[in-house]
């Protein structure tokens, strides 16, 4: 079990979940993590990973194959109200009453939560303030920009101050600027208290930006789970991308056999992606020129989430997603 | 372009990280007053259902009565005006529905099921407005069916025969609709599976006619049918005094027990539907 900096339980326990739909997809493969209260947990991955059926494991609306889950202290199966009333959901897709106003979703959602009926008012225009919603409380849900209802929905997942609060892919299909908006907004999420927070995304940069550690995702595997900096350092300070006329795979077989490259080189077709572990950039451009490649392109830059999903899966996650 | 203040979230003290859980009865009253606040802001829900029936009762049936004066000493105006309540209220459930599968497929569903309550009260809360917006067309339907002409009971007793039978016949076809409304995805599905649930029992049901009027086999159908059971109960409570409509399901002599049997039949079915509504509502919604 995860030791906590405060002695204290995990935020979430996860042990072995497993999913297995009526239709015979097994979605998630036996995922165990544990997750610190405070923390800001990433499941990295792209569509189909599993990422969104975890999250429903843990917010009690997917029923788990195998395995068991505790979030703030409360088992999925056995106390799933106890679940629930710790927690608070983000969904991928908009989740709200088009119809009604967003003072009244906002109310909706408290009372369900059980917040005191004499604290929604104040606990509302605190965070009408805070998401710059005041103006548009009055105005029915439907005539909010993309932008404007995601807002609410993240105000309105934090009236009940959860003590764990999950982000399904919070800004997918928003425009980017809108989703830095809300990149700023969650980080001062992270920024502000105790809340642990657990965020699927399949953007790397939210991921690297927001989350204190990432599990990436794969086929309903964790294949790595770690700080993102310990997973980039991981691939070496840098990184050369070479991309060659023809398949890759002969280049990278013989730098191996000249040991100038290390265990994270991956070939994808005619681009290979060699960290450097050591071994100069110019030392290296000698072993290829030694090969006799015929090299269209070198790219030297530092590692990102990308490589490491790359090296781990074969597949690139802007690809994948 | 709206400036957002980058939210500075207040650390949990002691006494807000003691969860709350939301007693069920302010549950039931929020999930409630929020299907009445959905419904009041599509009127279709509650004014379209009310249309065919009232063109019934304000067109048809006096047009009828002209030509077939009285049914067993009934005003047959009076006859079908009743009847048309077996068509307006499952109508009315049923196509409710409609507005469940809009509430799963983009509306805040999925968040009141991450709610600290039982899922259940969802269905329960649906069912109050359903109640309610039945009990309002009826009233609506009988006030449009007087002012053409049609006369009914005004004993206190009656009008409970018949306001238990209304709410036993709503909260039956309300379970149907949340079944429907939970095993199918689409609303065009839907709304091509609703009509036969709406409205296939109600030409069965005596709507237009004593149900011993027709074949022995569609009698004996009509027999099995609540909706028959609910109508024979409301013109007992309000045009058909002597329960001819009841002793045409029953065959018994004793008025009052035939009636009590009739609401049992209704209600048991409500009750059964209901709680197999419930039941399928809390498993679909659960992957």
């Amino acid at each position: 079990m995860m030791s906590t900096a405060n002695g204290g339980q995990p935020a979430i326990e996860v042990r072995a979940l497993t999913k297995v739909y009526a239709s015979g997809v097994e979605a998630v493969k036996g995922l165990s993590f544990d997750v610190a209260p405070g923390e800001v947990f990433g499941l990295l991955g792209p569509n189909g990973a599993g990422k969104s059926t975890t999250i429903g494991m843990l917010t009690t609306t997917v029923s788990p194959t195998s395995g068991t889950a505790r979030v703030a202290g409360s088992d999925v199966a056995d106390d799933p109200i106890g679940v629930r009333a710790a927690s608070a959901v983000v969904f991928q897709d908009p989740v709200v009453d088009r119809t009604l106003t967003g003072q009244r979703n906002l109310e909706i959602h408290a009372r369900l939560w059980g917040v005191a009926r004499s604290d929604i008012g104040a606990r509302i225009s605190q965070l009408a303030v805070r998401f710059g919603l005041t103006d548009l409380l009055d105005r029915a849900v439907e005539s909010y920009s993309g932008g404007q209802r995601r807002r609410l929905e993240i105000a309105r997942s934090l009236l009940s101050n959860p003590r764990v609060l999950f982000l399904d892919e919070p800004t997918v299909g928003l425009d980017p600027r809108i989703r830095h908006e809300l990149l700023d907004v969650i980080g001062a999420l992270r920024a502000g208290g105790d809340m642990t927070i657990v965020l699927t995304t399949h953007y790397l940069d939210e991921a690297e930006r927001l989350c204190d550690r990432v599990a990436i995702v794969h086929e309903g595997r964790i294949v790595a789970l770690d700080r993102p900096q310990a997973l980039l350092e991981a691939l070496g300070p840098e990184i050369v991308e070479l991309r060659v006329h023809g398949p890759g795979e002969p280049l990278l077989s013989f730098l191996r056999e000249r040991a100038v490259i290390g265990d994270g080189a991956f070939v994808l077709g005619s681009t290979l992606t060699l960290p450097l572990r050591g071994t100069p950039a110019h030392e290296l451009q000698a072993v290829v020129a030694e090969f006799g490649a015929a090299v269209v392109a070198t790219t030297t830059r530092p590692p990102s989430l990308d490589d490491v999903y790359l090296n781990l899966t074969g597949a690139r996650l802007a690809v994948a997603a | 372009m709206t400036t957002v203040a980058v939210p500075s979230v207040q650390p949990h003290t002691a006494t807000e990280t003691a969860v709350a859980r939301p007693a069920r009865s302010a549950v039931f009253s929020t999930l409630t007053r929020r299907r009445f606040a959905l419904s009041a802001h599509t009127p279709r829900e509650i004014v379209v259902p009310l249309l065919t029936p009232i063109l019934f009762a304000d067109v048809i049936a006096p047009a009828l009565a002209k030509a077939i004066p009285a049914t067993r000493g009934i005003d047959y105006q009076s006859f079908v005006a009743v009847g048309t309540i077996g068509l307006l209220v499952p109508l009315s459930c049923v196509l409710g529905g409609i507005g469940m599968i809009v509430d799963r497929e983009s509306g805040a569903q999925r968040d009141l099921l991450a709610a600290p309550a039982s899922r259940s009260l969802m269905v329960f809360g649906n069912l109050t407005v359903a109640l309610a917006v039945s009990l309002f067309q009826v009233v609506a339907l009988m006030g449009a069916s007087v002012a053409r002409g049609s006369t009914f009971d005004t004993a206190p007793s009656g009008w409970l025969w018949a306001a238990a039978a209304v709410v036993g016949l709503a909260t039956l076809m309300h379970g149907f609709a949340e079944i429907l409304a939970a095993r199918i995805k689409k609303q065009e599905e839907y709304v091509g599976a609703a009509p036969p649930v709406a409205l296939l029992p109600w030409f069965l049901a005596g709507s237009f006619f004593p149900i011993s009027a027709m074949p022995a086999g569609l009698t004996v159908i009509a027999k099995i049918l609540p909706v028959t059971h609910a109508l024979a109960l409301m013109r007992y409570g309000l045009v058909d005094h002597d329960g001819r409509g009841l002793h045409d399901i029953w065959g018994m002599t004793n008025t009052t027990a035939m009636a009590f049997l009739s609401l049992v039949v209704v209600a048991v079915s409500a009750a059964a539907v209901l709680a197999l509504s419930t039941r399928v509502f809390t498993r679909a919604a659960i992957s």
